[in-house]
């Protein structure tokens, strides 16, 4: 790695003040697992680095709203949410997913803002959160806005997010009585980056009223280029009756609206397959709730 | 002192320590360069290995991926702790008797690991070891051994033998 000046701001607010000069080598830097690896490959040379390690204990908190919504600081490390009991009672399919994302010693130091804002398309949560429907909101020198998180991806390793403006905080509606599941597809070990993840959150009738799906929510990522919405198979899934020829028509829907592109772990067309397969799991995953 | 360096205070394995580094040096540097530690050693520099895991507060974190300046104020132990002139712990132990590992590279990663694991459960399954150890890699390929080794420090540790 190449040297760089590293400041260490108390705010948030001068954090983001920090960044705002739209100079591209000063970079913001959370947990930094991430950025390291970056600067490592050399692929990132920042002259400046702004560490967000010292800003507003506020921004490291973890609970629920009046409204019932959680919110989760953008400095809370993945390890504190996947212990966080209102995380698990509330959203139990976020500490589910955390299980498996990357390992004990990254989840330690790695932040949700920084999670969230790398936009590497094959991480975890992005679809998991989107699935539930979060929204973000961000400090910027102008004050800071609410974006909902579907909006926040734009390319791969792009967000919305402009010079200076920071995640500041997660707002996650809670998940019951919503049945979730995310599942991946690892191609080589168990903790490798995905070729496919699939996140479902389902609002079903009761057993007594024929148990159909009233609401789907299919969020894919690791196969697109950003976390993606499929609304068709939505459609498919939206007052059905689960069974092996409703998800057959989901998973077909699925794979002929996505976008899906092939990388070092998968073909587009091996991971367009498992997609159909995937997404009638996370589906039955979701309504056993196991997922 | 430049902005690119930096003095940083920290507890080192129970002792109030000094250092001056390059901001952009990571904690393996710091340890190697600075304390003549070895015991965490960089391997895959990616953070998915283990070999270069130290505790920093209590936490296990990747000392290739973590910036030594950020260790300012905090309390760092690696595989070195209590090691001189005192008895083998629990772990260590359990790693000899279960042949856990051939050549040793990968070992401190696990046992501190292997630690961290035991004091948050005590008495974990199969499962739990292995997804808990799911980032620790060893290229001899011990895992069985290895597996038995967390066995058997648990019953060890339960039985009372050992730290």
């Amino acid at each position: 790695m190449t040297p760089f000046e590293l400041l260490e701001p108390r705010t948030l607010r001068e954090a983001a003040a920090l960044l705002a000069s739209g100079d591209a080598t000063v970079r913001p830097f959370a947990g930094g697992t991430a950025v390291m690896l970056m600067m490592k490959m050399g692929v990132l040379r920042p002259t400046r680095l702004v560490s967000l390690r010292a800003v507003e204990k506020q921004y490291s908190g973890i609970g629920a709203g009046a409204d019932g919504a959680l919110r989760i600081g953008a400095m809370a490390t993945l390890s504190a949410l996947e212990r966080s009991p209102v995380i698990r009672n509330e959203a139990p399919v976020i500490a589910r997913t955390l299980r498996t994302l990357s390992n004990v010693r990254v989840r330690n130091v790695a932040t949700v803002g920084g999670h969230l804002a790398h936009a590497d398309p094959h991480m975890d949560l992005p679809p998991v959160l989107i699935a539930l429907g979060a929204s973000v909101t961000t400090v910027d020198a102008a004050g800071g806005r609410t974006i909902p998180l579907e909006k926040l991806y734009s390319g791969y390793l792009e967000t919305s997010l402009g010079r200076g403006e920071l995640i500041a905080e997660v707002s996650v509606p809670r998940q019951a009585p919503r049945r979730a599941a995310y599942l991946k597809c690892t191609t080589r070990s168990a903790d490798d980056w995905p070729a496919l993840g699939v996140a479902v959150v389902l609002d079903t009738l009761r057993e007594t009223e024929g148990a159909a799906v009233r609401e789907a929510r299919i969020v894919i990522s690791a196969a697109t280029d950003t976390p993606t919405r499929l609304a068709k198979a939505e459609a498919v899934l939206r007052g059905a009756r689960v069974d092996d020829a409703v998800l057959q028509r989901a998973g077909d829907a699925a794979a002929s609206e996505a976008s899906v592109i092939g990388d070092a772990h998968g073909s587009a067309a091996y991971k367009r397959e498992l997609l159909r397969v995937y997404l009638a799991r996370a589906v039955r995953a979701a309504l056993a709730g196991e997922g | 002192m430049s902005t690119v360096q930096r003095t940083i205070r920290f507890t080192l394995n129970g002792e109030a320590v000094a250092a001056d580094v390059p901001t952009h040096w990571n904690v393996v540097e710091l340890l190697q360069n600075r304390f003549g530690l070895f015991g965490a050693r960089e391997s895959c520099g990616q953070g998915l290995c283990g070999c270069c895991t130290v505790l920093v507060n209590g936490n296990a974190v990747s000392g290739c991926l973590y910036l030594a300046a950020f260790v300012h104020g905090a309390e760092v132990t690696t595989i070195e702790h209590g090691a001189a002139g005192r008895e083998l712990d629990a772990v260590q132990q359990a790693f000899i008797e279960a042949g856990a590992f051939q050549c040793g590279f990968c070992t401190p990663g696990f046992v501190l690991m292997t630690r961290q694991l035991l004091d948050e459960k005590p008495d974990p399954t199969e499962d739990d070891i292995r997804h808990y150890l799911s980032g620790n890699l060893c290229r001899c390929a011990a895992y069985p051994e290895i597996v038995a080794a967390v066995k058997l420090a648990a019953q060890k540790r339960r039985a009372g033998q050992g730290r």
